[in-house]
């Protein structure tokens, strides 16, 4: 019996004597306590700050850019009503008071942009305490860097002021910022694409697809554009283009991503990359931009998919007839463009539809293609380059690379003479050279045009709505185009959590 | 027997002490030898170890193992028969008559019973906590698999609703109305002492000796920082000393959808007529399809009514127990059989459980017990939202939908021209149904052995090691021909997900308990030391893009969808200390204290251990004086009680900044590795404490006739364990943090009486149960977090529903001017919203947002009543529950009242506003103006969804004989047939089941922030069972 009562107790304290037992760490995760140690991390942690990107530019950014500007518009189906998020955008009637919208699409851009932000923070906040290979480390903090300029480039030019996150978060009080105002923002923007155009690798050395300095060079001076400092745009545009990185390609249509060939080639920039397939890493942006409800033997030419299925809903980003009109006779770029189709369950009369055909290219299966999206191509830098040099009087010089871009769409020399008419010029340029790649809303307004020209896109479209893709008898809701703003409000759902707005 | 025995069961110690004190002064008289057999009433078993006394006398005995009993007595003398569990019996010895059979009856309220509380029993009249037990034996009739099953309306203070009707599943248990906001309602499961990890239903009820339930923190505290939802202890079958019995239980019969209280949907004729006017008010042109709406007489295609069946059930269970000298063993093994009443459902279960214990030596016990289960089923993807739920699709599939094609096969799927104003394409729900494979398997093995060494007679060590194993193996797969997806062609993409999961967790206790009794001081004083280690291995693939619809494995995939294919393990260990001391002066004045130190993985390394006290006082007044002299109160006892308790289900690592290694990108066609931070670190993070206070009073009335228990109690829950939302500029969308505090209160009443003796006999056990609660305080800078459709607020209880109130239609164009409108969406006839904050316009959301609280999901009061007869060999029993006052979010509503006529309608829909002279019943609002009118109604979360679910419902009726005992080999039978949910009775209209409460996915009732909502899910069931008890 002792023996028995030796062995009960004796395990007791067995049990007892280990304190181990109770600090369990994760076996499937990382935490940051073992992460942020080596060189392959750090890569990884840069790739990760791209990755927000894909989202960005699949999702958002084309409701917040090109369907609020007069070249695409929102195509109702009004047998079909439960996205009217999409259409306050569209038609400038989003929700606002005291600065702040509910609308889930402004809330999702801001939320993204700030991902990006906090990964590269948490970057470039670490990486020199880790001694590792300098051109290396160089390379990575330059594309962290020209990552947050881009984000907080986007957020200023959304929101005019916003939260400056420079450091990582940590801790729950740090995770509320005040605003700041949008020459703070405009300030670490163009510190940040400095510092990226110092660090980075041009694009014959820097692995495909990933930041350059050439990319940074087309940031800052996309800034400098938009800040109308001519000059510092101009120096760094003719770097670009003397850098003999960047060329023109013969045909437009030929310009833009399949879905695996045909990516990062000689005339672009950037661009944000996808990879069609399983790997979750595809685009469907494509399907976003058709007009509908689609049958799939509609939508198959199209897609080219095996497995068509049939999209409900309504048309997000379906070209105006206004962005049609404004090719010039002979414009190549047309018909690479936009194409149309006609979909039978439309309650239209007219049941042809244009859609957005420069990324339509086809794919395998349903819901799944891997096209890239520009972000900025060598026709871009030209025509800033351009816009530049007739803004600080150079209107002859600017002509040169305004007519490169016009004669590679078939298209002959400009006859703009004057600033004023060469002004015009390059800005009808950009509009058709550069349709559906999310440029023409912030062409608006860093030219403070986007008043007028939205108000009369408004007058024309009211005044005829079959026109815009309305059924006979519907029209735009009575509150359409009665909140025309230059900068978006700030998300209602952030809002209710950060004492600051 | 060894009357030394009696140590062991302080039950029988007490009624000895009893039995000696009443005979201590009586003397002998001229006497003969009377013998008999003692039997219980019911089954006729024969009982051993009834105390066998004469009144006045010292003379007695115990029965023997065969309930034979021998005394001297003389005639004119009273025999006294009395035990455990059983009313105790007087019989004069008649004079000439030396032989008698006694029949004993079962007195379940009987206050000299036992509970089994936390860690030990005691004495029912002793306990000082708040406890409520339920045996066994009253759940076997109800064909039902489930243990939560069978208890609804049984308990006090314990809401236990059916939250959906799928085979195996759906039961939500909340204790004394407790919730937090992330950390569950569950309370901890506690079989044979073991706190399990795994899912209660896999445990078969018919394994069941008894059930406890602990409510107040003085009979939880010892289970620390998991008994914050309080506790339930289930103490499964042992052979019982010196019976052998062989038992056969067994029910079949088949479940059935009643029609009553259905969804009323349009059908084909409604519809077309809701089409047709649709389009002529909208001064469109009506489709070819709906100009004539009587054409559809008779056509009508029921899309629900064609995924239910007649559904067979069944079970079985076989039961020996046999007891040696040295050995007790009981065996139960059953197969439990059920298809649903949704076509392609199923449900099997395979269990056995062995206990057995061995006597080494007198000092000396060894117990083994082994329970190994196997659970099958497929379950379509019945439950869920539109796109999601087949049933939710079906209903508002439009009714001139054909099923069938023309040669009698189902159609794959439908869709009618665009002008028609069909925008969805509708896959055929029956075939989805038939084809989509969804099934789950379950292996569980439940295993303790424990020891127990008892070196004195007042000092008793046990160990007990306990394994709990667990492999769940799950597969949903979708061929190219069937999808429960809305709006996807035929074929689709053939796709599967498997999950497996293992789970391994073992617990080791060591206890030690000592007794000591002098003079009228009794103490019993328990230590204990514990540790518990859970791991589970997850594994999950998902795979698409199928060659071959019949091979859904991983390899006959085209790919393997790398997003959602993942590994996972989760670990959490917990070290104890415990410790509790009874005390009672002459089983009066009682009084308990207990303490215990968890120590848990899962909390900050700055916070990682948590002691959870509690102390409890009872005093027994109808012992004393003044009271024991009266006729009328047989028992009384007060009792109070407060202490802590605990709540740790916030999973595992959170106290850990993760870093996320796959936040892959791709750069030229190339995936790369990405790695990012994707959660904050909080080194304090800790558990959820809650403060219980309880007050109770336990009343007996004219000879326990009348039984009567009330309890009062006032908690705090603090330090909830919440995922507080922060600003995402931060890059993260929330921090595990410690917030806020909750306040509880309530009031239980029980009360059981006997209504008739006699060959008629009658009893009800009847209770109510008021909870309430307010949210004192969340997070600084935040006062209030929200749910689905609801907000938990400071000030207000928790989890209301929350959206716009509905004032009515604007009911002209005066009413649309003067009243304050959605600006650019409100006409005539469109819904009209209360202006919350009367800045003239409605928003929802944001700063100006209008929204209010407009309904409550939890009951004002929550009922049962058992109802038992008996008149000669009949019994009947029913069992009801009800509660009041909760309403449900009609979820539904969304889609099946959709006044783009996108979907089939509910019928009230046609008596919408569609003038301001045909305004209808106020309920819908105009269809004119397409979504951009009708999307508010339909969109914006609003009092329109929000309707009353009081109900009261007949769980069960049973009628049963008592065959009695044939054959040389029975001994006693009994048949009986059952009605299990035989009837509801509610005002609600969105669907059957008012106890509904689901997510979107179907996957679960919607957590705690959103409770009560309606997604039309799968059907509870009507049962109709005949079954058997034969024992050998």
């Amino acid at each position: 019996m002792k023996k028995i009562t030796i062995t009960l107790i004796s395990l007791i304290f067995v049990f007892s004597s280990c304190d181990d037992f109770l600090i369990i760490t994760p076996e499937t995760s990382l935490s940051s306590a073992t992460f942020f140690q080596t060189e392959s991390d750090f890569q990884q942690a840069v790739n990760a700050a791209y990755a927000p990107m894909r989202n960005i530019v699949n999702d958002r950014m084309w409701l917040l850019t090109e369907m609020r500007s007069d070249n695409t518009i929102y195509a109702r189906n009004i047998l079909f009503g439960a996205t009217e998020q999409q259409e306050d955008l569209s038609d400038h009637a989003l929700p606002e008071a005291d600065g702040i919208t509910t609308n889930v699409h402004v809330l999702n851009q801001y939320r993204l942009d700030y991902l990006i932000i906090a990964r590269v923070n948490q970057i470039l906040t670490t990486i020199d305490d880790v001694e590792f290979d300098q051109a290396s480390k160089n390379n990575i903090k330059g594309q962290a860097h020209f990552l947050r300029a881009y984000a907080y480039y986007e957020l200023v030019r959304y929101f005019r002021n916003a939260p400056l996150h420079l450091t990582p978060v940590t801790t729950r009080e740090q995770a509320a910022l005040p605003l700041s105002s949008e020459a703070e923002l405009y300030a670490q923007v163009i510190s940040d694409a400095q510092q990226a155009v110092q660090l980075l690798p041009n694009r014959s050395a820097q692995g495909i697809g990933r930041a350059t300095s050439g990319a940074a060079r087309m940031l800052l001076a996309d800034v400098y554009m938009t800040q109308k400092r001519w000059a510092e745009a101009e120096t760094l545009l003719k770097d670009i283009v003397n850098s003999g990185q960047y060329q023109l390609i013969p045909e437009y249509a030929d310009v833009f991503s399949e879905t695996s060939a045909n990516k990062n080639n000689i005339e672009s920039v950037f661009e944000v990359q996808y990879l069609e397939g399983p790997e979750g890493m595809h685009s469907t942006f494509l399907y976003n931009f058709m007009p509908r409800p689609i049958s799939p033997a509609e939508l198959r030419p199209i897609t080219g998919t095996s497995n068509t299925q049939p999209l409900d809903g309504q048309g997000n980003n379906i070209p105006t007839p206004d962005i049609i009109e404004a090719y010039e006779q002979g414009d190549e770029r047309l018909e690479a463009s936009i194409a149309y189709v006609e979909i039978a369950g439309s309650l239209r009369e007219n049941k042809e539809y244009p859609y957005i055909k420069k990324f339509a290219k086809h794919h395998s299966l349903h819901g799944n293609h891997g096209m890239n999206w520009p972000i900025y191509r060598y026709a871009e830098v030209l025509l800033f380059l351009a816009e530049a040099l007739n803004e600080q009087g150079n209107s002859g010089e600017a002509a040169t690379y305004l007519n490169m871009v016009r004669n590679r769409a078939g298209l002959a020399n400009s006859t703009a003479s004057s600033q004023d008419e060469m002004r015009e010029a390059i800005f009808r340029e950009r509009r058709v050279e550069l349709a559906f790649e999310n440029k023409r809303w912030f062409d608006l307004t860093r030219t403070d045009r986007y008043m007028q020209v939205i108000s009369d896109f408004a007058e024309r479209a009211k005044s005829d709505p079959m026109r815009y893709y309305y059924p006979a008898g519907a029209t735009f809701r009575n509150h359409a185009f009665t909140n025309i703003t230059k900068h978006y409000a700030l998300p209602a759902a952030e809002a209710e959590i950060t004492p600051h707005f | 027997m060894n009357p030394n025995d009696y140590r062991v069961w302080p039950g029988r110690m007490f009624f000895f002490a009893l039995a000696f004190i009443v005979s201590a002064h009586s003397a002998w008289a001229q006497t003969a030898n009377i013998t008999g057999v003692v039997r219980s009433e019911g089954d006729m078993e024969t009982i051993p170890g009834v105390s066998v006394l004469v009144k006045g006398t010292t003379r007695g005995t115990v029965t023997d193992l065969d309930g034979a009993f021998q005394v001297e007595a003389a005639p004119g003398e009273v025999l006294s028969f009395s035990y455990i569990g059983y009313t105790a019996k007087d019989l004069t010895v008649q004079s000439g008559q030396t032989s008698y059979e006694v029949v004993l009856e079962s007195s379940m309220g009987d206050l000299t019973e036992v509970v089994v509380i936390g860690y030990g029993t005691q004495l029912k009249r002793e306990v000082t906590g708040a406890v409520q037990s339920v045996d066994g034996s009253e759940l076997m009739d109800l064909p039902v698999p489930q243990i939560t099953q069978k208890l609804q309306g049984r308990l006090a203070g314990v809401q236990i609703n059916q939250t959906t009707g799928q085979p195996g599943r759906g039961m939500s248990v909340r204790i004394r109305g407790q919730f937090s906001i992330s950390g569950g309602s569950d309370p901890l499961y506690v079989v044979d002492g073991f706190p399990i990890t795994g899912d209660i239903s896999t445990i078969n009820p018919d394994e069941i000796e008894d059930i406890t339930v602990l409510k107040d923190a003085a009979s939880t505290s010892l289970y620390g920082s998991r008994a914050a939802n309080g506790v339930v202890l289930i103490t499964t079958k042992r052979g019982k000393e010196g019976r052998t019995s062989v038992s056969l239980n067994m029910y079949t019969g088949f479940q059935q959808v009643p029609h009553y209280n259905r969804l009323e949907m349009m059908d084909a004729v409604e519809f077309a007529q809701f089409k047709k006017e649709y389009f002529e008010d909208a001064g469109m042109a009506v489709p070819e399809m709906f100009r004539n709406p009587s054409m559809y007489e008779g056509q009508t295609q029921d899309w629900y009514d064609a995924l239910l069946q007649t559904a067979p059930i069944s079970n079985y269970t076989l039961s020996v127990t046999s007891s040696t000298e040295r050995m007790n063993t009981s065996v139960v093994a059953t197969f439990f059989d059920q298809d649903g009443v949704v076509i392609n459902s199923d449900y099997k279960r395979y269990s056995l459980r062995l206990n057995t214990d061995y006597k080494i030596s007198d000092q000396i016990n060894l117990g083994f017990n082994l329970a190994p289960s196997y659970i099958a089923d497929n379950i379509p993807r019945s439950d869920g939202t539109r796109g999601q739920g087949i049933l939710f699709n079906a209903i508002h599939t439009w009714p001139n939908m054909p099923i069938y094609d023309d040669n009698g096969e189902l159609t794959y799927y439908n869709r009618f021209p665009g002008e028609t104003g069909n925008i969805f394409a509708y896959p055929n729900w029956v075939r989805s149904a038939q084809e989509i494979i969804n099934e789950t398997k379950i292996t569980n093995l439940l295993s303790n052995v424990f020891l127990e060494y008892r070196p004195h007679k007042n000092l008793m060590i046990k160990t007990t090691f306990n394994a709990e194993l667990n492999a769940r193996n799950f597969l949903t797969f979708n061929p190219s021909t069937a999808t429960s997806g809305m709006n996807q062609a035929i074929p689709t993409v053939a796709a599967s997900l498997r999950e497996n999961a293992t789970d391994f967790g073992w617990l080791n206790e060591n206890l030690i308990t000592y007794t000591k009794s002098f003079e009228d001081h009794n103490f019993e004083l328990l230590g204990g030391y514990t540790n518990q280690y859970f791991r589970r291995d997850l594994t999950r693939v998902s795979a698409n893009t199928y060659a071959d619809d019949r091979l859904p494995t991983i390899q006959g995939a085209i790919n393997i969808n790398r997003g959602a294919t993942i590994n996972d393990v989760q670990e959490w260990s917990l070290t104890s200390l415990l410790s509790r001391l009874n005390y009672n002066y002459k089983g009066k004045y009682l009084f308990t204290a207990a303490v215990r130190g968890d120590g848990s993985s899962r909390f900050g390394l700055e916070n990682q251990w948590g002691i959870f006290p509690s102390v409890s006082a009872g005093w027994v007044m109808s012992d004393e004086n003044f009271l024991n002299t009266s006729e009328k109160v047989s028992f009384m006892k007060i009792r109070g009680s407060y202490g802590v308790t605990g709540n740790n289900n916030i999973g595992n690592y959170t106290q850990y900044a993760l870093v996320n290694n796959t936040v892959n990108h791709v750069f030229n066609n190339t995936v790369v590795p990405g790695a990012a931070v994707n959660s904050l670190a909080n080194p304090f993070l800790g558990w959820e404490t809650t403060n219980q206070f309880d007050v109770g009073l336990d009343l007996g009335l004219f000879d326990d006739r009348i039984q009567f228990v009330y309890d009062y109690f006032n908690k705090n829950t603090t330090n909830l364990l919440y995922n507080v939302q922060i600003p995402q500029e931060s890059g993260f969308g929330s921090f595990n943090d410690n917030i806020g505090e909750i306040r509880f209160w309530g009031h239980e009443f029980a009360i059981n009486t006997r209504n008739t003796d006699g060959k008629f006999k009658w009893t009800t056990n009847a209770n109510i149960s008021f909870n309430r609660n307010r949210v004192e305080a969340l997070a600084e800078g935040i006062d209030r977090v929200y749910g689905s459709f609801h907000i938990t607020q400071v000030g207000q209880p928790f989890g209301m529903f929350y959206g716009l109130v509905k004032e009515g239609n604007y009911m002209n164009e005066e009413d649309l001017a003067n009243s304050p409108q959605v600006p650019g969406r409100s006409t005539v006839g469109s819904i009209k919203f209360k202006d919350v904050n009367g800045d003239g316009i409605i928003t929802i959301g944001g700063d100006n947002d209008d929204r209010a609280i407009i309904g409550n999901p939890f009951p004002k009061f929550t009922y049962g009543i058992v109802n038992n007869f008996q008149y000669g060999k009949f019994d009947m029993s029913i069992t009801g529950s009800g509660s009041y006052g909760n309403e449900v979010y009609m979820r539904h509503l969304f889609s099946t009242a959709n006044l783009d006529g996108v979907f089939n309608m509910v019928r009230r829909a046609a008596d919408r506003f569609r003038s301001p002279e045909n305004p209808g019943e106020g309920i819908f609002g105009t269809t004119v103006g397409g979504g951009n009118v009708t999307g508010v109604e339909r969109d914006w979360a609003n009092s329109n969804f929000v309707w009353d679910a009081s109900f009261f419902s007949i769980k069960n009726l049973t009628i049963g004989y008592n065959l009695g005992a044939f054959t040389k080999f029975v001994q006693s039978s009994r048949v009986y047939a059952s009605i299990q949910n035989l009837y509801v009775f509610t005002n609600y209209w969105g669907g059957q089941n008012p106890e509904v409460s689901m997510q979107n996915n179907g996957q679960g009732d919607g957590g705690n922030l959103s409770q009560g909502v309606d997604l039309f899910g799968f059907p509870v069931p009507r049962t109709f069972t005949f079954g058997a008890n034969i024992n050998f």
